[in-house]
């Protein structure tokens, strides 16, 4: 988090994190194309020529001033592919709050736990702890035929139950009540610091 | 001092009050004009730009500064891997008709000067050095501290937080 008293404006960064192809950056293009413009920014993609993401994608929102202050979110997502995970650590340098993007299909759950590790992992370097960090997860893709039931899904991957929520990003299910929930445990969060 | 604090999650909070703003940008004022570089900012690792001064109306210095904060985390991965034990300090990107030099200031914070490439890179080089000197003394200065002790997020804070945001969201 970073504050600006002159400027009066205070900075998150958010980061979505999950496996590759669970729907990151689906997430970020779908919050962009509902946004009003005066609210956003560019959202820039460092993508492959197959439009897989190689290091991250970025984009910066507003919600107005508040109490004379302007929050300003900064989105990022990592790139999923296990080979991209010196670039996943980097993204989370100064991260104030995390999205897990799980994939909902049965045949992603080790990738999902994978992921998951190797997020806990990272933070771990950085002094961090999934355990009291603010995250939340995003079952995505639960429109897809055969997706795992939330139970289980619940059962294996939050273990530290923290906010879940049910999505479909190419639609925009979820999209905007996981960020909102996000936020809150970050401001939560620095309260409870005070 | 730039006051940081850590969070018990282990998050970093980095708070910057109006006279180090202030200072922070004259010097980013003196160099641009010893300089005639195109553009300068100042911003802190985690992507977050501070101040900016130069020609920057037409650059999205939102998104220049995640790329260089990037751009500086993944040239130390790179220095790890080929046994440089510190990180490299400064990143050189020359162009045809542009050119961009970035600097650390410190271990949190850099510098980005974007400048011509009619400017020779000495002079960059040199008037660069002393501004990272000014801005290490700013950002390590302790006279103003204290001046910070307003409490910015209160619990009203996160309640219109919330609503903006399900007005933002709709």
């Amino acid at each position: 988090m970073f504050i600006n008293w002159a400027q009066q404006e205070i900075n998150l960064k958010i980061v979505y994190y999950g496996p590759g192809m669970s729907g990151k950056t689906t997430n970020l293009e779908y919050i962009h194309s509902k946004l009003d413009p005066s609210l956003k920014g560019d959202l820039v993609s460092l993508k492959t020529k197959e439009d897989r993401t190689i290091f991250f994608d970025f984009m910066q929102i507003e919600v107005g001033r508040i109490k004379g202050k302007k929050p300003k979110f900064n989105l990022y997502t990592v790139p999923g592919q296990v080979y991209y995970a010196s670039s996943r650590k980097v993204i989370l340098n100064g991260v104030d709050g995390i999205i897990f993007v799980a994939d909902s299909q049965p045949h992603r759950m080790e990738a999902n736990i994978e992921t998951l590790l190797d997020l806990e992992s990272n933070l771990k370097q950085d002094g961090h702890s999934l355990e009291n960090f603010p995250w939340a997860v995003q079952y995505n893709k639960r429109d897809l035929p055969g997706a795992e039931v939330v139970d289980v899904l619940q059962k294996r991957l939050n273990f530290f139950n923290v906010p879940h929520f049910e999505a479909v990003a190419v639609k925009g299910d979820g999209v905007f009540n996981t960020l909102k929930a996000v936020i809150n445990l970050v401001v939560q969060n620095v309260q409870n610091q005070l | 001092m730039v006051q940081t604090k850590k969070l018990k999650d282990g998050s970093r909070q980095v708070i910057l009050n109006g006279k180090q703003y202030d200072t922070i940008t004259k010097v980013l004022t003196e160099l641009a004009n010893k300089t005639k570089a195109s553009a300068i900012l100042f911003a802190d690792m985690s992507g977050q730009l501070i101040s900016q001064r130069g020609n920057t109306e037409d650059m999205n210095t939102t998104v220049l500064s995640a790329l260089a904060a990037s751009d500086f985390a993944a040239t130390s991965e790179m220095a790890k891997l080929v046994g440089e034990e510190a990180k490299f300090k400064l990143l050189f990107h020359e162009g045809e008709k542009r050119n961009v030099y970035l600097s650390n200031v410190g271990d949190n914070f850099f510098l980005v000067v974007v400048f011509d490439v009619s400017v020779t890179l000495g002079l960059i080089r040199i008037y660069t050095k002393k501004a990272i000197e000014d801005l290490s003394a700013i950002l390590e200065d302790d006279s103003s501290d204290g001046v910070t002790d307003e409490i910015m997020i209160d619990s009203d804070f996160s309640t219109l937080l919330g609503n903006a945001l399900d007005d933002t969201f709709k």
